[in-house]
């Protein structure tokens, strides 16, 4: 993103010190959340390797959480612009935000769905997307560049979430590096059940306790394989990727810039 | 005169069990100083509410705003949950709400009594557009609310327990995680609020200050953590000075890099900025200080002694003894069950310690030498 807002703006391929340093700060803000994610749903394997907490304990692993998070806030600060702190802060209120939405759940079958895709922005989307519109605010004045930058990484965001949501039911653990129906196992109700349950409406009362009674988890899995849960989530991710590639052609109508943005998301 | 010199005109009496009144004789100002410390808690709220009247308001409601927010209502309905089991977070949260004793809002109080100390730059116009209640700038205003939304995050995190050391009677596994999980959950809410103050504030230096303070409070909360004395057990061969950098970034780092920054919110010079830095580090590691001697000066002579091994005076002491000669009388009051001897002979080197500090304080009160600072310290030397 940073390239590409840096050709368009003054044809230079270069890309800045401070936009990199937007790249590691915004992968110390992921990986101190998931530290402290793992801690929270009890996690002992992450990317195919033991979890902080479970090879040093919960207490050492919150510390390191806020050990990063605060060497991520010492790197931006000394980025030097304010504009930017305050887009990345806004990431961090929107991973806790996003922690205490997966906390509460809707009755309706409706606005569940809405919470799903807000919860989904919140923590996993707002970062990339804000990320983005950070590296494009360093490479280039126009806030209609930024803006478009900010969609742009949203919809990756989005997309992104789907398709780990898609593979939780549809791969196996070797392949993910966690464990699968993870998200089942915790209680949340991702985008193939909610689809699922549209199909199998005795699906509700396991979402409404939270996949809590013995059996559950399982059933539940049964269910989402059985209907089309995976493929309308399919379907809806096919939906964002093109809203992406149509805005990243739009950016980059000018400088050719194009080919680095395409983003090969097909769900295996 | 420093420790050192003072140490060397009086009378050594390693592991004498008698008061040592005699030497403290020729040091009266601490007499009269350690005296004071214990005031009844009445007279403490009096001086905090005579410091809240210079700042302006009453500083128990600064973070109103962050209370009325929807995450911390569902927070406080999952630590109702909590009501039964044996979580840490439980007595965090019981400390914070009740106990005005303990501290409460204690750092965004001295913020902003040192902002409104040093009041504005009168060499520095660029702040003229600033508005002001009390002497006070909005930003520093936020700027102690910051301070204190990251010392809770960090006091909130601390109570996260280790699921693999539980015993039973912590009562059932399922409480823990639950309990950590919403220790964690509050922490990061916190922290984060004060990521988008800081934010709000739009000065890049600030930010810096106020990060690198919670990186220290990160660190020194690891160091803390351990090296805690478990029961029956020495602690490491920590020096004064190991424990000096431990407990100034355990505590001091906050406190002098918040008041830093607000000098720099105000535009003052790096000198003025430094000076604030001193005052906030001195401020903390004096009251970590007090607060460690509690349990060796307390008048009664009930034998439930309890004090943390890594605690100043107990330090003090073994650096002084040597530690084999430490380590034997530790275990032998392990064995009889009492700690006199330790009392009287800690109590000696802790105020004298104590009182080391509390001169580096009074020498950045001379350099600074506004009224209401003074008016500040006397507040202070009345509650220590």
């Amino acid at each position: 993103m940073a390239r590409a807002c840096n050709i368009h703006h003054n044809n230079s391929r270069y890309v800045q010190a401070s936009q990199r340093a937007i790249a590691l700060i915004a992968e110390m803000i992921h990986t101190a959340s998931l530290v402290h994610d793992d801690v929270i749903d009890d996690a002992s394997s992450r990317r195919g390797k033991h979890t902080v907490n479970k090879i040093w304990g919960e207490k050492k692993a919150v510390l390191a959480g806020d050990l990063i998070l605060s060497a991520a806030s010492i790197a931006l600060a000394r980025i030097g612009n304010t504009t930017v702190i305050s887009i990345l802060t806004q990431v961090i209120e929107d991973l806790v935000r996003g922690e205490f939405l997966q906390l509460g759940s809707k009755e309706n079958e409706t606005e569940r769905f809405a919470h799903y895709l807000e919860k989904t922005f919140k923590k996993t989307a707002s970062l990339i997307a804000n990320s983005c519109k950070a590296a494009s605010v360093l490479g280039c004045p126009d806030p209609a560049v930024h803006e478009i930058a900010y969609q742009y990484g949203k919809n990756v965001g989005i997309a992104f979430q789907l398709i780990d949501d898609i593979l939780d039911f549809t791969s196996c653990s070797d392949q993910m590096g966690k464990p699968t129906s993870a998200d089942l196992k915790l209680g949340l109700a991702t985008g193939p059940v909610l689809f699922a349950c549209q199909q199998f409406p005795e699906m509700n009362a396991m979402i409404m306790r939270w996949f809590s009674s013995p059996g559950d988890a399982d059933r539940a899995r049964q269910y989402v394989l059985q209907s089309d849960g995976v493929q309308q989530t399919t379907f809806h991710l096919l939906f964002i990727q093109q809203d992406d590639y149509i805005s990243s052609r739009v950016s980059n109508k000018k400088s050719g810039g194009k080919e680095l943005l395409v983003f090969p998301l097909f769900p295996s | 005169m420093s420790l050192r010199q003072l140490l060397s005109r009086l009378p050594r009496c390693l592991g004498a069990s008698g008061p040592l009144r005699g030497p403290l004789d020729t040091i009266s100002s601490v007499i009269s100083w350690r005296g004071q410390s214990s005031r009844s808690p009445a007279q403490w709220n009096q001086v905090v509410s005579e410091a809240e009247k210079i700042v302006g308001y009453p500083t128990s409601f600064m973070s109103l705003r962050c209370l009325l927010s929807d995450e911390l209502s569902n927070i406080a309905m999952q630590v109702r949950k909590l009501v039964g089991t044996q979580h840490p977070l439980l007595t965090t949260a019981r400390g914070l709400v009740h106990d005005s004793q303990n501290n409460l809002q204690l750092r965004g109080l001295v913020v902003l009594l040192i902002s409104k100390a040093a009041g504005p730059n009168s060499m520095n116009a660029s702040c003229q557009n600033y508005d002001m209640v009390s002497g006070i700038y909005s930003c520093q205003r936020s700027l102690a609310e910051i301070t204190e939304l990251i010392h809770t995050a960090l006091l909130v995190h601390r109570g996260i327990v280790n699921l693999n050391e539980l015993q039973s009677s912590d009562g059932p596994l399922k409480d823990m995680q639950f309990g950590n999980k919403i220790a964690i959950l509050s922490g990061d809410f916190l922290l984060a609020n004060a990521c988008n103050g800081l934010a709000l504030l739009q000065n890049t230096k600030v930010v810096e200050l106020l990060a690198s303070a919670l990186m220290d409070l990160v660190q020194g909360v690891y160091y803390e953590n351990s090296t805690l004395a478990k029961e029956n057990r020495i602690t490491d061969d920590i020096g004064i000075s190991t424990w000096k950098e431990q407990t100034f970034l355990s505590h001091g780092a906050l406190l002098a890099k918040s008041c830093q920054a607000a000098m720099e919110l105000a535009k003052h010079d790096a000198e003025v900025q430094d000076m604030a830095f001193q005052y906030g580090k001195h401020m903390a590691m004096s009251h970590k200080i007090n607060s460690d001697l509690q349990p060796f000066i307390k008048e009664k002579t009930s034998d439930s002694l309890t004090f943390n091994l890594n605690s100043a005076p107990v330090v003090l002491h073994q650096e002084f003894l040597g530690r084999d000669l430490w380590i034997k009388q530790i275990r032998e009051a392990q064995e009889k069950g009492r700690l006199d001897y330790a009392k009287s002979f800690s109590s000696w080197e802790g105020q004298l310690y104590a009182f080391q500090a509390y001169e580096s304080r009074t020498e950045v009160d001379g350099c600074i030498c506004e009224g209401a600072l003074d008016q500040e310290l006397y507040l202070q030397r009345k509650k220590k």
